[in-house]
Order: C-alpha cells, then structure tokens, then sequence
C-alpha cells in the first residue's frame, strides 16, 4: 500500500494559511521519501478558486465544495473526511494545531479509531514510517513517538514548526461530491469575528511582547506600529491580560498561546516561567528590560539593557528603515 | 443535572522534570496540581448546582494513587463524590485508550453533561473531550467562555473560542464541552470544603469493569508509543548589546539580528 499523505488545508478569510502551505511543503517532502502522492484536501463554499493556490504545493489536490460546509464545523468536516479516509485510505493526516484544528482532529481520530499525536513541532523517518517530535512540559522535554501502522495517524502541528518551500508542482483538481449533515442537536446561533488584517498570533513571524514593565495600556500604542511595520503581531504577558490592558487572545504562555516566531521580542515582560514556556521555540528571542536580573534574560538570545520607552521608539525608527531596504 | 467532569493532575510548571539516563522514562518532581483548565470545569459545574439544587458532581481521573490529591481539590471546591481509574495497565500514551475507558466509565455512571478543560498543560494535547464526545455519540463544543442552562433543563447556551472570534451555540444535552480560560474564576476551597474532601472516599475502578475490550486500552495495544526523552537544545547565553545611547544599541541589535540571527 502507497503512504499516501493528507494535507487538511484551513482556510481564513477566503485564503489558505500559512500552517497549511507549511504541512505541505513538509508533507510533500515526505511523500517523495516514500514515494507517495501527497493530497491537500480543501473543503468548504465557493472554494474552487482557491485550490489553484495549492496546485504548485501538491500532488492532487481534493475539493468538497457544497453549501453546507462555508463554515467549519466538526459534525460536517469530520463526515466529509471520514468518506475521503474511506476512499484514500491515507497513511497519515496532517493538519495545524490551530484552534479548528484542536476541536477537528481527535474527534476525526476517535470516529477513525486512528492514532493521534497533537502539537507536534517535528517529524522525521523511522522504520519505514514516520516518528513524531512533541514537546512536553512547556518545553522543558523533547519526545519522539511513533504510531503503530494498524490505523490511519492524525498529526497535529505548530503553525512556524517547517518552512514553506516554493515548489512548482501542478496537482491535479479533483472534485468530490459529499455531503455531510449538521448534528440536529448544535445550532449555531451566532458568531463574532474581529475582522482583522493581521496575522493569526500563533502564525505570526514576528512577535513584540509587552509586560508589566509597559505600564499601561496606551503605552502598547508603539508596539502595535511596530507589529506593523513588521507584518507581525503584539503578544501580552498573563500580568497585563490580567490587569485588562489586553485581550486573553493575545496572551502569550502556559495559559495563554504557544508561539514559535522567527523573531520575539519582549518589552518590560519579567520572563516568568509559564511564560517562557509559550514561547521558548521561537528562532531567536530579544529582551528589552532594564532590570538586568530579570529572568528573561536567561532565556533570551539578545538582551537590551535599558528603559524600554528610551529603546522602542529608536527600533520602531531602525526596523522601518530595514523593511524600507529590502 | 447529572454532570460528569474529566480531570487531570499535571505536573506544576515549576516542577524539575528529570530525563532517565535509558531517556526512556521520566523523573517528575513530588509538585502536582490539578491541570490549569479543569479548575474552570470544576468551578462551572459548582455554579450550576448553586442554581440547580439537585444536580450532582461526579468528577474522575485516570492515573496512579497520587491523583488522588487532584479529585479532593474537586471535591474541597464542591464536587459531590469522585472517582480513580487505575492507570497502572492502560496504555496512558494513546489519547484514543485513555478517552476510551473516560467513555466507558461516562456510560456506566450517566450524564447530562461532561466539561473538562480544553488542554492538559503538561502534553498540550487537547484530545480527550473531543475524542470522548465521539465515542459516547454526543456533540462537543471546544473552549467555551460562557454557559446558561436553559430553563428546560435540556438545552445549553455556550459562547466559546473560534477562529478570530467567538461562536454562539445552542446545544440539546447530553453533551459535552472543554472549558477556557475567561469561563469563571475557580474559586479557592473553604476550609469546610477541604475537610470534606480529606473525609471523602474515592473509590478506584479497575478499567477492565468497565464494559469494553480489554484490547481497548491495555498498554501493549497502544497505538502511539514513545522512542526517547530528549532534553531541549539549550541557548547559548544572552549576548547583552552594549552601546552608549538606546539608538546605538539598537543599531547593534539590528546589526546582530541580521548578520548572525539572520532573522531580519
């Protein structure tokens, strides 16, 4: 049997995040080690479009487009891809430990009776198929497991765990027909949704994070155009989320969000254990804090030892004229 | 109301975590605590029984004795009784044996309503309610941040955490739901309730009681095993960057961000 590989691809906004182009390029890597197809699955309304986006990243790329399904949903996603499992029969499932993600995946397991490792950042060849790496403890251990070929493998990864490669294939379109209905007993009554232009936080390639030290809500003001010159987003510690200066979404740690940016910054954040641990996988940490004892220190790559209000203004000014350069 | 909850005890996240020299097995230090988003489940059912008089609080876990601890800190914030499923033969690395016997056990006992927190902290794993959900035939909601009961007794309200956003369902029990942060705030037990709690007797239940096969859930049916233990790669010291006013440094900064970070 062919090691066929499953891409969930998600959507937001109509356009294909970049988790999913990340499981791709690394699925598609996979793939040609076990000379498999690769399959990004793309369900949703009035998605057809969209899988011209996904061509280059896949071998064949599988569209279940139908009313029903605009909106993900579990009852609907999961009767979706139990039909495709049923006819692929796919050795492994990726897809993003995204908030869909978390709700889609182990409900998909369990319907399966498939093997499941959630929040992995790592995956790699043993024994003629694949093992898993899964941080655990915040960090503090690396595991690597690996599933019993009996059953289908569902993983779940960290949206910035792989790069996106550039490729140049032409995955052939193919439509399938499913539908799959609601559970009577969930109705959606509503929902709100900030419309917003940033990037996901979990996704977000750079990250500038405010502490304690900021002071104040108003003072957040500067890391927001900061964020925004860099195409990134601003992160809170659990004291100011806490202290209401921000949104629990923007909370970074052990009770908040787990990020691995390419870059973090932490302005006037103490480094705070649970913090730390939401986002010691980032590539490259910078801390700005006067206090040269802070702990965050002990976790950072580059420390600025200084008043953050003196510093920020003058990097806001420095990674302006980067981003003008490039 | 008859609500269940799914508990589990975590290490604290201050506790050392030793890697055996086999890296096979894991040394934890003696600092546990029931997991950060199961005090949410517990405090949400405690509320509905303030408004239900009648309802009952059945809170269980899987694992060895010590858990024990984690279903009193239930029972001091006012679960009414508690339940250990023994971990000791369970394959406890398979998501999918461990929501299996949580399943069973769900059956055997009734309910109107499962919460449980919407992660573990120590795996991150989030898969148990979802996966419980599925296997009991009932609908879940992930994350929730707001529940009502309705006045029937037989539909729930619930906000939770969706996508840039947040959801509003209407859901007809039994069902259940993992609970966020912004719930509630877990309220710290009384004196009285700790009493309770240490007077309380908490009956351990041998999976294989349960009505299910026993290839189900035992250890060497796992689906997912683990190879090793690996420590973190470690970071090299913080390079602190010098310069005699913040523009300096952070044209330093900058500069090492690009040339040896490479990530600008």
């Amino acid at each position: 049997m062919p090691k066929d590989i499953f891409v969930f691809v998600e959507l937001k906004e109509g356009t294909v995040r970049k988790v999913s182009l990340e499981l791709l390029s690394k699925g598609k890597e996979i793939a040609d080690c076990f000379s498999s197809t690769l399959y990004a699955v793309l369900i949703g309304h009035n998605v057809k479009g969209i899988a011209a986006s996904i061509q280059p990243y896949s071998d064949k790329v599988i569209v279940v487009d139908n009313e029903g399904l605009a909106d993900y949903r579990w009852d609907t996603y999961t009767g979706v891809f139990e039909a495709l499992l049923g006819k692929y029969k796919p050795y492994v499932v990726l897809g993003g430990s995204t908030i869909t993600g978390k709700d889609f995946f182990p409900r998909l397991a369990a319907r399966s009776g498939g093997a499941i490792v959630s929040d992995a950042i790592g995956i790699d060849l043993h024994n003629g198929g694949v093992k898993i790496k899964k941080p655990l403890f915040g960090g503090k251990v690396i595991s690597w497991v690996t599933c019993s070929d009996a059953s289908v493998i569902f993983i779940t990864f960290r949206p910035n765990s792989f790069g996106v490669e550039k490729r140049l294939l032409r995955g052939e379109v193919i439509e399938e027909k499913v539908e799959a209905p609601k559970d009577p007993r969930m109705n959606l009554l509503g929902a709100e949704k900030h419309v917003s232009e940033a990037v996901d936080l979990q996704e977000a390639d750079f990250i500038i994070c405010g502490g304690r030290g900021m002071k104040g809500p108003e003072n957040f003001q500067i890391l927001e155009e900061i964020a925004g010159i860099m195409g990134g987003r601003v992160g809170a510690s659990r004291a100011v989320v806490d202290s209401k200066w921000r949104e629990y979404e923007d909370q970074v740690g052990k009770s908040g969000k787990t990020v691995s940016p390419k870059l973090y910054i932490g302005c006037g954040v103490s480094g705070a254990l649970h913090h730390t641990m939401g986002m010691d996988t980032s590539k490259a940490i910078v801390a700005i804090n006067k206090d040269p004892n802070a702990p965050i220190f002990h976790y950072a790559d580059y420390g600025i030892v200084d008043d953050a209000f003196v510093v920020l203004p003058a990097l806001r000014e420095a990674l302006k004229k980067t981003k003008e350069e490039i | 109301m008859n609500i269940l909850i799914f508990i589990k005890q975590v290490a604290d996240t201050e506790a050392r975590i030793i890697i055996k020299s086999d890296h096979q097995s894991l040394e934890v230090e003696n600092k546990y605590n029931m997991n950060f988003f199961d005090e949410f489940a517990v405090e949400e059912a405690v509320r509905i029984k303030e408004k239900n008089k009648d309802s009952q609080i059945t809170v269980c876990t899987i694992g060895s004795q010590k858990a024990v601890e984690a279903l009193r800190t239930a029972i001091a914030m006012g679960a009414d009784r508690a339940f250990l499923l023994d971990g000791s033969k369970a394959a406890m690395n398979d998501p999918l044996a461990i929501s299996k016997i949580l399943a069973a056990f769900a059956k055997k006992e009734g309910f109107d309503m499962i919460l449980c927190g919407r992660q573990a902290i120590d795996d991150e794993s989030a898969n148990v309610g979802a996966m419980a959900s599925e296997l009991l035939g009932v609908p879940h909601v992930s994350a929730i941040l707001k529940l009502e009961v309705k006045d029937d007794g037989k539909t729930v309200k619930v906000e939770n955490e969706i996508e840039g956003g947040r959801g509003i369902f209407e859901v007809t029990l039994p069902a259940l739901f993992t609970t966020q942060k912004g719930l509630n705030e877990p309220r710290v037990p009384l004196i009285t309730g700790v009493m309770k709690a240490m007077k309380a007797s908490i009956p351990l239940i041998d999976p294989a009681t349960l009505d299910m096969p026993q290839e189900a859930f035992a250890a060497d049916a796992s689906k997912v095993t683990v190879l090793s233990y690996e420590s973190p790669q470690e970071r090299p010291p913080v390079k602190i960057i010098e310069g005699e006013t913040p523009e300096e440094k952070v044209r330093n900064l900058v500069r090492a961000l690009k040339e040896d970070a490479k990530v600008l």
